[in-house]
């Protein structure tokens, strides 16, 4: 999981390694994503979202890819 | 609150203290309880996917967002850094401190720097991207390469 200065780079970085590109994330989205994640992680009630509410985050980011569900290789 | 969500909440604690993983013996000194206890929990919490521990099953390599190896990913609140596992984690340690911070990465294809003002609400306009090679079902397959 890494940054790009640009999409050109990013598509220079997947064609040197013969790799799919996967989704691009806007900086914004990226924040978004934190802090669903992790804002609460100090506190006695944090837990790592499952399954159901990781796609309802996806989704409010207007991440809808099936890249992003986290079932999408079981099913 | 059950011993393992005290194990957890004391190494999220300790990260956030001292920028480092704790060690076992150092849980069970602050958590007034044996090695072996910590062990257990350390076990659990794996098991759980909120750890990520060395072949030796009691050194901590992540607790995401935060790293307990150097990475290319730094957090800098004042004088303190915190190395984070990824790109998003590294904007997900600020999310965790509540602490207005400075990012430092870099692109991965041009190695040109990245130094990104992060507030509590969120970083400064940035053109800047984020990509995943790693499709969301594979996370934890290998977390060191995703």
């Amino acid at each position: 999981m890494l940054f790009f200065r640009s999409e050109d780079l990013l598509n220079r970085w997947c064609a040197e390694r013969g790799v799919p590109r996967g989704p691009i994330v806007a900086m914004g989205q990226l924040w978004r994503l934190a802090w669903h994640w992790y804002a609460d992680r100090l506190s006695p009630a944090a837990r790592r979202p499952g399954p159901a509410e990781m796609r309802r985050i996806f989704a409010s980011l207007g991440l809808t890819d099936p890249f992003w569900d986290p079932d999408a290789v079981a099913r | 609150m059950d011993s393992d969500t005290q194990v957890k909440l004391e190494i999220y604690r300790y990260f956030a203290e001292t920028a480092e993983a704790p060690t076992v013996a150092t849980l069970a000194r602050r958590l007034g309880t044996d090695s072996d206890a910590v062990r257990r929990s350390f076990a659990a919490l794996r098991a759980a996917r909120v750890l990520y521990l060395e072949p030796d099953a009691e050194t901590i390599r992540m607790a995401p967002p935060f790293s307990g190896v150097p990475t290319q990913h730094v957090v800098e609140i004042g004088a303190r850094r915190w190395f984070a596992n990824c790109a998003w984690d590294a904007l997900g340690v600020v999310a965790a401190l509540h602490q207005t911070a400075t990012v430092h990465s870099e692109c991965a294809q041009s190695g040109a720097p990245l130094r990104l003002q992060v507030a509590t609400d969120g970083p400064e306009p940035c053109p800047w991207i984020f990509h995943s090679l790693v499709p969301a079902a594979r996370w934890w397959d290998d977390l060191v390469f995703t």
